[in-house]
């Protein structure tokens, strides 16, 4: 169910959650978690399910207890907009991980960033690690492999018959892997892939390669 | 004054015209000095408006004796109408009786098109008379002081109450009725229906449940008979005719005869992006018409539209193309020849759009009917005789809507707010609601006030609030602006603004056709050629275009099934088509086709049931032919390919038309299984649809607009753009974590509840599994696509079934890759 792929010599997992594990580095890459997404809709009279709310917490944990990674690195739009109760629960789950936490700041991310350095969270824009460059838009810079989200990829396929289905994806292409939302309440974007590009779709649980090469 | 005395005042106006009243306006005038309540069934153009105008003056005349000196002021009635574009007709008409009386009553209009400044005045001073729309009256309802404001009301007249009565907008209607009925103690309620097969369940639905009102009123009919001549278009060549298409632009030819030949002609389209297509085409061809044709549909800017209906009143146009946007009611005299193209599918729209030409009376009205493909000539044939035989539709009101009524609920919070002790009476009072539980009604409130059915720790929900003695209201000004901004999109789809870079509003657009566009890229609206600039939010910004074609605007809807009625004399036409009776034009022209699909298969008799199978390089094609209707092929192709499914794994396409459907896989379908297993049987019904992929889709589908009337999608307005920063969403995320974490909620289960019950039509379902369990089954196996089969497989609308594992059907499948 996982898919494993090595780049440039490093192994990665990725997960059907649709986070990545850098094993050399036991760092865990999550992006778009839109946290406080459901509260800021309730907030606003759109009553959305809130316990949709804390599924993404759960989500965060289980995936942390399974990988025990060392560095967990939110590649941005990790909240959603303003501040809301959905912070008291996060504040909880950073004092319970015993990862180090790192935030890509995204277009999302618009709480002051000294509150996520009073949870002991550093903050960049982006980060350079081992020539892999990890940011919350997909960005290209010569001789680095980017690791990016911001996007929410999905893909179409076509079956006999004219059936399509949609799936949210993993999305690589030479230079770039652009990683799927991992919040429960976010949506995708449909992308048409080029031949050369490696599509890894998440279907039913499992991490499935759909595209030729 | 006494009754008597006022009639005379109306027939003395009559003899003024030189025209004479007719009985059924004799009688409603006297109803309604009565003080009853009704409904008046008359058709457009019989002087309905009449009708129902001269008592509510009368009545004024009668309350006050001193009109002519000295005029009270407040609103005397409001007059509903389903479409801004009748507003004006109505306001002409009744300004001149009132001012031909000297009754000092002055009429006013409040639409979605009203100017703000408009608005405000009317708020300080109400008209006499208010013609608005459901939405209009809605938004009265949502601002403060309005029990005030209608206090004085002695009539609400709603006006094509049939076109509202099958609509959310009905029970919108219903829902604001309720409230008057408190508010407005003098008030009479009336309705204006054409004729349809439930018309005293149209007045049941309009009255309510109180027996006192259902007790005092009337039904009265105009008895006037529209005599109607339809004549079809033959093709000459059938040869050449085709067997698919929608667009009917091969005999675009052989209507230019009769548009030279008559003084204005108007020209009905199925869809709006038909209507740009014919625009365009006649223009094309015939560029003599310059400036002598004009189009008319409903997203064309409000100025054009109405510029155009002001045209065909002064008879400066000679062809207008049209949607059903011109459908309804406005009178428009000077129009002496109406052209259907393609099947209107219902026989009432026909004679409505029929009775749109030549109001002279002995005088038939004619309609020409131009068939898109060689199949709809059958359609033609079955019209003329459902026009002579007079065979009419019923229009099935909603139950139970709860999306409208927590609009509605949240309306009255965001005016003068509520105490739900005193509304809740009202509600169980109306068609719509009067099965509601206790428990239902307790869900709605805390719907609004907790969004959700229990209080959690520290949520932050808001939308309405309520008061320490128990008032419902809603405090946050946010959340009353969107609220109003939201009550006029029940019609909705993401709409864009279509405007000039130099500024002039062109008409709005769904969002998605946009979207599809490049910049730079040219498409044709509103009949212009429009080459897109740039997007800014919620605008399109175009300049013209020198190219000569570009990819025409489409839209989405529109396109109306089947009705049972027509469906059934469809049938029939069929069986005199099997019995090689050929006694209509039509059925005489299609004598080649039939004899193909005779040759290669058969023509159905009403007592046979024909199932086509044959294989193309799309796969394995199995037809079957039940006739009626798309959304009964729609229910019955996923039905049936739910049950096949359960046999063995396998995937299915379907595809579906009016006629029949298809089921398409890529493995070989046994129809032999299919009828050995029973599986046309009615037998669990329900549970089977509701477990097939398909339905799941529809639901879906179905929830977009209870998502947005209920308020859980906020989409903006197209004419004022906000900041809606961070809030937006769309109704398929929302239906995936109501599906997940609140299944039981009330709106996501009406979803399933409309799907059955108004996309299924579980009703005409049933009654084709049991037509079927009597007809003899006719399989077979053909060497390839019949001429029956043809538009079905090749214009059909598509959707899929499966029982395969997901990841193996993934296996089978491929990427879409970037062309």
């Amino acid at each position: 169910m996982i898919q494993n792929i090595k780049i440039h010599n490093n192994n990665f997992n990725l997960h059907p959650s649709g986070a990545i594990f850098w094993q050399n580095k036991k760092m865990l890459l999550i992006a778009d978690v839109h946290l406080g997404k459901v509260s800021h809709f309730r907030k606003h009279g759109a009553p959305v399910p809130a316990n949709a709310a804390f599924e993404n917490l759960e989500k965060l944990t289980e995936i942390s207890n399974y990988y025990q990674p060392e560095t967990i690195c939110f590649l941005g739009d990790l909240f959603h907009s303003k501040l809301n109760e959905e912070w008291q629960d996060f504040e909880k789950w950073v004092e319970y991980t015993k990862a180090e936490v790192i935030l890509i700041s995204g277009n999302h991310d618009i709480i002051p960033k000294y509150l996520y350095e009073d949870l002991g969270i550093k903050v960049f824009d982006e980060l350079l690690l081992d020539g892999f460059h990890l940011t919350h838009h997909p960005t290209e810079i010569k001789g680095t492999f980017n690791f990016s989200g911001h996007i929410h990829p999905g893909v179409r396929m076509r079956g006999v018959g004219r059936q399509y289905l949609r799936f949210a994806c993993f999305y690589k292409s030479e230079n770039q892997l652009i990683l799927p939302a991992f919040g429960n309440f976010t949506g995708k974007h449909i992308l048409k892939p080029s031949e050369r590009d490696e599509v890894f779709a998440i279907v039913e649980g499992e991490v499935i390669c759909v595209s030729k090469n | 004054m006494k009754q008597a005395e006022l009639i005379s005042i109306a027939e003395n106006w009559f003899h003024s015209k030189d025209w004479k009243s007719f009985p059924f306006q004799q009688k409603t005038w006297k109803a309604f000095l009565d003080g009853k309540h009704g409904l008046l069934n008359a058709p457009t153009g019989s002087g309905k408006t009449y009708a129902l105008w001269f008592p509510i003056v009368l009545q004024y005349l009668k309350e006050n004796p001193n009109y002519k000196t000295k005029h009270t002021k407040g609103i005397k009635a409001i007059w509903i109408t389903p479409l801004r574009a009748l507003s004006v007709e109505i306001q002409q008409a009744a300004q001149r009786v009132a001012d031909d009386l000297g009754t000092g009553l002055t009429v006013g209009i409040r639409t979605g098109d009203t100017s703000q400044s408009d608005r405000a005045k009317q708020k300080r001073e109400m008209p006499d008379l208010l013609i608005t729309t459901p939405e209009s009256l809605m938004l009265l309802l949502a601002s403060k002081g309005y029990d005030k404001t209608f206090k004085t009301l002695t009539a609400i007249v709603v006006d094509e109450w049939h076109e509202l009565l099958g609509s959310k907008r009905g029970v919108q209607m219903e829902l604001a009725l309720s409230r008057l009925k408190t508010v407005s103690p003098k008030l009479r309620i009336w309705g204006i229906s054409a004729t349809i097969g439930n018309l005293e369940e149209a007045q049941d639905v309009l009255l309510g449940m109180d027996p006192e009102f259902r007790k005092n009123s009337v039904l009265i009919k105009s008895g006037q008979k529209s005599r109607i001549e339809v004549r079809s278009i033959i093709p000459k060549k059938m040869e050449t005719f085709p067997w698919r298409g929608h667009l009917g632009l091969h005999l675009l030819e052989e209507i230019i005869p009769i548009i030279k030949a008559s003084k204005t002609t108007l020209i009905f389209t199925n869809t709006r992006g038909q209507c740009e297509i014919w625009f365009q085409k006649i223009l094309e061809k015939h560029p003599e018409f310059a400036g002598e044709i004009a189009m008319h549909h409903g997203s064309i800017g409000k100025d054009t539209r109405l510029w155009v209906e002001q045209a065909i009143r002064n008879e400066s146009l000679t062809a207008v193309v049209a949607t059903s946007s011109l459908d309804l009611g406005v009178d428009f005299a000077p129009v002496e020849t109406v052209i259907q193209i393609g099947g209107p599918k219902g026989v009432a729209k026909f004679l409505q759009r029929a009775g749109r030409s030549n109001h002279r009376p002995g005088e038939p009205s004619v309609i020409y009917f131009l068939p898109t493909h060689a199949l709809e000539l059958l359609e033609a044939s079955a019209l003329k005789r459902a026009v002579k035989d007079e065979v009419v539709e019923d229009r099935i009101p909603y139950l139970l809507s709860f999306d409208v009524l927590i609009q509605y609920l949240v309306s009255l919070a965001v005016g003068n707010g509520f105490f739900p002790k005193e509304i809740f009476p009202e509600i169980k009072n109306t068609f719509c609601f009067q099965g509601i539980t206790e428990e239902q009604w307790n869900w709605c409130l805390n719907f609004i006030t907790l969004g959700s059915q229990s209080l959690k720790a520290y949520d932050e929900y808001k939308k309405v609030e309520v008061t320490p003695d128990g008032l419902f209201k809603v405090e946050s000004r946010q959340i009353a602006m969107m609220h109003r901004l939201s009550i006029g999109t029940i019609v909705s789809d993401s709409m864009m603004l279509v405007k000039y870079v130099s500024g002039g509003f062109i008409g709005t657009i769904e969002e998605w056709f946009i979207s599809k566009l490049k910049i730079g890229d040219s498409f044709v609206f509103a009949g212009r050629t429009l080459e897109l600039v740039r997007l800014r939010q919620m605008q399109a910004q175009v300049r013209k275009s020198t190219k000569k074609s570009g990819k025409i605007a489409s839209f989405l809807g529109g396109r109306l099934p089947l009705s049972s009625q027509m469906s059934k004399i469809l049938r029939e036409e069929m069986q005199s088509e099997a019995d090689h009776k050929r006694n209509t034009p039509e059925l005489k022209a299609l004598s080649d086709i039939f004899d193909r699909q005779e040759r290669e298969s058969i023509v159905p008799g009403e007592n046979e049931f024909l199932i086509e199978t044959f294989k193309t390089r799309d796969g394995y094609h199995s037809l079957f032919y039940p006739f009626e209707g798309r959304f009964v092929h729609e229910a019955m192709s996923s039905l049936l390919a739910y049950r096949i499914s359960l046999l063995s794994p396998i995937s299915f396409s379907l595809a579906y038309n009016d006629y029949g459907f298809e089921l398409l896989s890529d493995q070989f379908l046994d129809i032999q299984t299919v009828l050995d297993n029973n599986l046309f049987s009615a037998e669990y019904l329900y549970q089977d649809l509701q477990k097939s992929l398909n339905y799941t889709e529809l639901a879906r589908r179905k929830f977009r607009d209870i998502a947005v009337i209920s308020g859980m999608v906020f989409q903006g307005y197209p004419n004022k753009v906000i900041k809606t920063k961070h809030l937006q969403s769309n109704s398929q995320l929302l239906f995936d974590v109501f599906r997940d974490y609140e299944p039981d909620n009330l709106l996501y289960l009406q979803a399933y509840r409309e799907t059955f019950e108004h996309q299924l039509e579980e009703g005409r379902l049933r009654q084709v599994l049991e037509r079927i369990t009597f007809q003899n089954i006719i399989w077979k196996q053909c060497e390839k696509a019949t001429p029956f089969s043809f538009p079905i497989i090749t214009d059909g609308l598509r959707a899929k079934l499966s029982s395969e594992k997901l990841a193996d059907r993934i296996k089978k499948m491929t990427l879409l890759l970037e062309k």
